[in-house]
């Protein structure tokens, strides 16, 4: 790769953060619809979590809408179509080899919609996103470029982990490969982190109690690590 | 005949069901607008290929190197001396009133000559096997991507027929892309100008960058300066670029040139252009010469720049500018397809035999009127070609668009982008139309 701009630099790290966004939440999904074999409202836990109300007749209602709606912006649906609407428009710089898995999770999200069995068919989905990183990795040989599609995923990762109140010591690996994301990000480059929003998430997630107490603020902290308008170290 | 060959090989491919869910995973698509909303197609695909014989292609290799050179030679002397003119061989009024001619372009010398660095020339074969030139697209043609992936993808789905049958490789394409680029290039990055996701061959755009290693962009992400054209870089710097290949119709290229509500040009390339800072691949003011009026003189064009008889014929061909020919025109009407030379993608072509009485006399009108805005071409009975269709094979009508491209040398790609038409009433095989898309086997021996 010769030159990148700074279109496809923000279009890199979107696809990360709307891949992982489609990850976590199939996973965290296929939670809620285990929990709801016993527990028929099992999905409000999940709703609260994003400050949603509860407006769906049954959990098949809400399955329905988290999974397969493009039209809900909080649907894995709608995640894996913005992840394909970045990823088609970088296909010179991710290869048509790594697009291709995010067509083929698209195919089996609709081919799973129709299935009478829908959480054995959204296994392949796992395989299909495993293949779609390795192939990432595989094909940007740029570190500084490979380095922006990764802040982005481990951000998201990092945002849904805390929303959805994961337990510290999985939030603090997060938080680590952040940190190492976000080192390897040259001086005077747009991914360079602020260092009050840094220091602030470092605060926070530095100790499980500060977790437990502010958890959320870090969600904010995360929203600005890269606003410019004090002087980026 | 290759008629007969072709039956040979159509059960090598295997389902076509297999290798069309392939091309849907590589997201092998083009766009389409329809009432203003664009939709993103998955680009049919039928198994059975065209087969070309290697005395066949050989034939047409030569004929369309002949062409080609003959229509590059013509680029240059409309821009510049215009002797074809002053000889009497082409009138000048096919020349200045045609859209394709660029004023601004006059006096510009592209580097080594080349205006047409990629060619795509419609081709048909008729029933007695004869080939014949159905039109040439020097601005920006596009479709090469298809049969490249396709065939990528046909050699994993179908390796027997591959092992079996002495075809040529057609996947060196991205490579005498690159070449040809290269030879263009005035020194800095190779780069693909695209106006966006929603344009209908963005798959291509975006697929070529990635085979050929250029940078694909959009306008917003360059920039001239001091007369050179550059990029810029997400960190804030600059790299040069020394060879653009435009997928932008010229109209839009340069804002301070040629529409000034373009949105998606660049201001000030042609005088980076003009200076000799950057290649433009193909050349800006080309469409004179594939206009389809001027079609009509290309076979003259090969005799007056090359010397030679041409080795590939047109589809016989009548210009009611002519008063000889809107004679014949006004007499045969009925059996004749008429064209209008400001179309394209199938559109406004009209077959006299599917027009009414009525409708007849009124387009005679219009064809009294504006003599110059059509041609009329003889019906070629062309070759049907089979594909799948559900359980059972039909036969439907097929066109051939070669892709010669100019670099140091003419070279035909051996391969080629086969559309057919999906309905049995029709010729029109656009892609825009319906049409469906097959892969080109030339055949080494």
């Amino acid at each position: 790769m010769g030159t990148i701009s700074l279109e496809h630099s923000d279009r890199l790290y979107w696809l990360g953060r709307y891949t992982e966004r489609f990850f976590t939440t199939l996973k965290a999904l296929g939670r809620v619809y285990d929990s709801m074999l016993e527990e028929k409202k099992g999905y409000q836990d999940y709703l609260a979590c994003f400050g949603l109300a509860d407006t769906y007749s049954d959990s098949r209602e809400f399955i329905r809408s988290f999974l397969f709606d493009d039209q809900n912006p909080n649907s894995a649906a709608f995640s894996l179509e913005r992840a394909y609407d970045n990823g088609i428009v970088l296909r010179e710089e991710i290869s048509t080899d790594s697009l291709s898995f995010l067509q083929m999770a698209k195919d089996t999200l609709k081919r799973a919609e129709q299935s009478s069995n829908v959480r054995m068919s959204l296994l392949p989905l796992e395989d299909i996103l495993y293949s779609f990183w390795g192939c990432i990795n595989e094909h940007i040989y740029d570190d500084e470029i490979r380095n922006i599609i990764y802040i982005g995923k481990t951000i998201e990762r990092l945002d849904m982990y805390i929303r959805l109140k994961y337990p510290f010591d999985a939030v603090e690996k997060e938080f680590v490969r952040l940190c190492k994301n976000l080192n390897r990000v040259p001086k005077g480059t747009p991914y360079r982190y602020s260092t009050k929003y840094l220091s602030e998430l470092v605060e926070i997630l530095g100790s499980e109690s500060d977790y437990e107490k502010d958890g959320m603020k870090a969600t904010q902290a995360l929203c600005c690590l890269f606003e410019t308008s004090e002087a980026a170290v | 005949m290759v008629q007969l060959k072709q039956g040979q090989f159509m059960q090598a491919v295997g389902n076509a069901a297999e290798i069309n869910e392939l091309l849907r995973r590589y997201g092998v698509k083009f766009g389409i607008y329809k009432n203003g909303v664009f939709n993103e197609q998955f680009f049919p695909f039928d198994p059975i290929p065209r087969v070309i014989t290697a005395e066949d292609f050989c034939s047409i290799e030569k004929g369309l190197v002949q062409r080609v050179n003959a229509l590059n030679e013509f680029l240059y002397d409309i821009y510049h001396e215009k002797k074809i003119v002053h000889d009497g061989i082409v009138p000048e009024d096919f020349i200045y009133i045609s859209k394709g001619y660029l004023a601004e372009c006059e006096g510009i010398t592209p580097k080594n000559r080349i205006y047409s660095h990629i060619s795509g020339i419609d081709l048909v074969q008729a029933k007695d096997g004869e080939w014949y030139i159905l039109e040439d697209n020097l601005r920006i043609p596009s479709g090469a991507s298809y049969p490249l992936i396709a065939r990528e993808l046909t050699r994993i789905a179908a390796p027997n027929a591959f092992e079996e049958n002495n075809i040529v490789d057609n996947r060196g394409y991205a490579e005498l892309l690159k070449e040809t680029m290269e030879n263009a290039n005035c020194g800095g990055i190779r780069a693909i100008l695209t106006p966006g996701r929603y344009n209908a061959a963005y798959f291509e755009h975006s697929y070529l960058a990635e085979l050929t290693g250029s940078v694909l962009v959009q306008n917003d992400e360059l920039f001239v300066e001091d007369n050179i054209l550059y990029h810029r870089t997400y960190s804030g710097g600059k790299t040069r670029i020394g060879v653009l290949y435009r997928r932008i119709s010229d109209e839009y290229l340069d804002p301070l040139t040629f529409l000034p509500q373009s949105l998606i040009g660049i201001p000030n390339l042609m005088e980076a252009y003009r200076s000799g800072n950057v290649g433009i691949v193909n050349a800006l003011g080309n469409g004179v010469a594939d206009d389809k009026g001027i079609y009509y003189f290309v076979p003259k064009m090969i005799k007056y720049y090359l010397g030679e008889e041409p080795i590939l014929k047109n589809a016989p061909t009548y210009l009611p500018f002519y008063e000889d020919d809107m004679k014949y025109v006004m007499d045969h009407l009925e059996t004749l397809v008429i064209k209008d030379v400001a179309e394209a993608g199938g559109y406004g072509v009209v077959f006299g035999s599917d027009l009414s009485k009525e409708k007849l006399e009124e387009f005679r009108k219009t064809i009294i009127a504006e003599p110059r805005r059509f041609i009329a071409q003889e019906v070629i009975d062309f070759l049907d070609l089979p594909i799948v269709e559900g359980n059972e094979t039909v036969m439907r009508k097929a066109d051939l668009r070669a892709f010669v491209l100019s670099g140091e040398k003419t070279k035909v790609w051996a391969s080629g982008l086969t559309r057919f038409s999906r309905n049995p009433d029709s010729f029109v095989v656009n892609s825009s139309q319906g049409g469906g898309f097959k892969d080109t086997w030339v055949l080494s021996r």
